[in-house]
């Protein structure tokens, strides 16, 4: 029981406390380019959610059972990326075949998961905190549901409000959607501290 | 995509607005556009500005000039040459942010709030009714997180005697900590002294009787939605409640910890400002009961002394998505109504 506490502890700091976009200010370039509409972000949000949670534990693996062993750490950041691109790969033939539109509209997107620098920080976060296997996998789902909340979040602003109004000139696009990011990333701070803070 | 945002650049200059609330080129205009609900607020404000004087002293009223000062010029910079007014809800800003800030704090910061709070928060999303966060929670917020010792550890016991702060400049007592504070270390004080304020706190927030009663004049004169307020005490007092049985630390009793802060202050102006809430029925009670909950939670677990000023911002941040995947789900079950509607006759 006290286990399972920790683990929802362990979730719920990756997804607020420590959220990889709000906090860390990882995975910018994507999240601002693809936040316009909702549905696309909800696309992105749910691969991003995926490739962490699945690459989290692979890089883990890579690392304790053949880096470490070897003597090879100082590989980490090149194998981390190889692993993470190969899976993208993989995943991205499996979209193509099973969602024509999600493929259409996320278009050069996924591909761009690879050097999301999420992705690579949450698997190296992983490495500095000495999370242990299923740690890592449950903090990769908690920083994948992050980043897609905060997406979501900025999609519902950009898609429901600041299209329906007019901006001064020079300040739409990406931004004004700084701007927003700014002040999420104010709010976000009423999160420090809680859940032990990392 | 390029062609699509310089025709929205080109529109922006050439058509003529079509929300009342702009208005053409026309230099016999007002400075300022007179808003009735706007007033409204700003009467429900006067008690507690009064009060802000009458506790800590005639530096409320410059902090209030200044502050509203600083608003008002900032809006002006933007709407110059524009041919658009200057809104009266300005004032509401100025004055809500200094509601927020501690009565000690240095007039320089609260032109700092006061600016970000307008030029950020409101102007840049091309001015009143379109802003996404609400404005002085804005300029709060980035005071809070740039000057946190000024704005949290730097207060002023109310000025003793009857006649209050209206014989003194600023009080000459200064305390670290509010009763709000000192609640969560585990020390009783009276649930009078709470609620009726007179104690050190921010300049319109110690008071949780003044707060309840203008805002039940807000929610009388229709200004603030009852929906959205009566959920987030109810959501405040069930999350705080839970924490207090649970035994969690810092977790004061729900009824002593709701009247101690600027909670109801927050609940009642901040939180029921209609262009950031959300606009579904059954969506303004979720938002009022996220503030609600948030504000406890932030407040028990997290470092800051409350949390009703993170959990509105939060709220204002997930209104327009949540407002999206509701109205999804109505279409969707009108799909379905007509479904059974049409198969109904067999």
């Amino acid at each position: 029981m006290s286990e399972l506490l920790y683990f929802l502890a362990v979730l719920l700091s990756a997804v607020f406390t420590s959220n990889i976009l709000l906090t860390n200010y990882l995975g910018m370039c994507s999240f601002l380019a693809v936040s316009k509409e909702i549905k696309t972000s909800l696309g992105l949000g749910a691969a991003v959610v995926f490739v962490m949670a699945i690459t989290c534990p692979l890089n883990w693996m890579v690392s304790a059972w053949v880096l470490e062993p070897l003597h090879l750490e100082y590989l980490r950041f090149i194998v981390f990326i190889v692993v993470i691109a190969a899976f993208v790969q993989v995943l991205e033939m499996i979209v193509e075949r099973v969602s024509e539109t999600l493929y259409a509209n996320l278009g050069i997107f996924l591909p761009l998961i690879t050097v999301n620098c999420a992705i690579l920080g949450a698997s190296l976060f992983m490495i500095i905190r000495k999370y242990t296997l299923a740690e890592s996998f449950v903090y990769g789902t908690g920083s994948g549901l992050g980043w897609m909340l905060a997406i979501l979040a900025m999609a519902g602003i950009r898609q429901e409000k600041l299209n329906q109004s007019k901006l001064p000139r020079g300040l739409e696009g990406p931004a004004i959607a700084l701007v927003v990011a700014g002040i999420m990333a104010l709010a976000f701070m009423g999160f420090s501290g809680m859940g032990g803070g990392n | 995509m390029q062609t699509k945002v310089d025709e929205r650049a080109v529109g922006w200059q050439n058509t003529l607005p079509v929300t009342p609330m702009t208005t053409t080129q026309n230099a016999s205009l007002p400075l300022l556009k007179k808003q009735a609900p706007m007033n409204q607020v700003l009467y429900a404000l006067i008690p507690l500005a009064l009060s802000g004087i009458y506790f800590f002293g005639w530096r409320v009223a410059v902090m209030l000039a200044v502050g509203n000062l600083a608003a008002f010029l900032t809006e002006y910079a933007f709407v110059r040459g524009t041919g658009q007014q200057v809104t009266m809800a300005v004032f509401v800003t100025g004055t809500l942010l200094v509601m927020g800030l501690p009565p000690t704090l240095p007039m320089w910061m609260v032109v700092v709030g006061a600016v970000f709070a307008v030029a950020f928060g409101k102007m840049m999303f091309g001015g009143f009714g379109r802003n996404v966060f609400n404005p002085a929670l804005v300029g709060r917020a980035f005071l809070y997180i740039s000057f946190g010792g000024f704005m949290t550890a730097n207060w002023s016991e109310p000025v003793p005697g009857v006649a209050g702060g209206l014989l003194a400049y600023a009080s000459d007592t200064i305390t670290t900590a509010t009763p709000g504070m000192t609640l969560k270390t585990g020390v009783e004080i009276p649930f009078r002294d709470l609620f009726v304020g007179a104690t050190a706190g921010t300049v319109g927030g110690t008071s949780a009787l003044l707060a309840i009663l203008c805002g039940v004049y807000l929610l009388w004169r229709k200004i603030a939605n009852w929906r959205i307020a009566v959920p987030a005490i109810l959501g405040f007092l069930g999350m705080q409640g839970s924490l207090w049985l649970a035994g969690a630390p810092k977790a004061a009793e729900p009824l002593h910890a709701m009247v101690a802060g600027s909670f109801l202050l927050g609940v009642f102006f901040y939180a029921t400002e209609p262009v950031t809430a959300s606009k579904h029925a059954v969506g303004r009670w979720i938002y009022g009961a996220f503030i609600g909950a948030m504000s406890s939670l932030i407040g028990v677990f997290s470092v800051w002394p409350a949390g009703t000023m993170f959990a509105i911002l939060l709220a204002n941040m997930f209104a327009p998505i949540m407002d999206y995947g509701l109205k999804q789900w109505d279409a969707k079950r009108a799909v379905a109504k007509k479904a059974v509607a049409a198969a109904g006759p067999r």
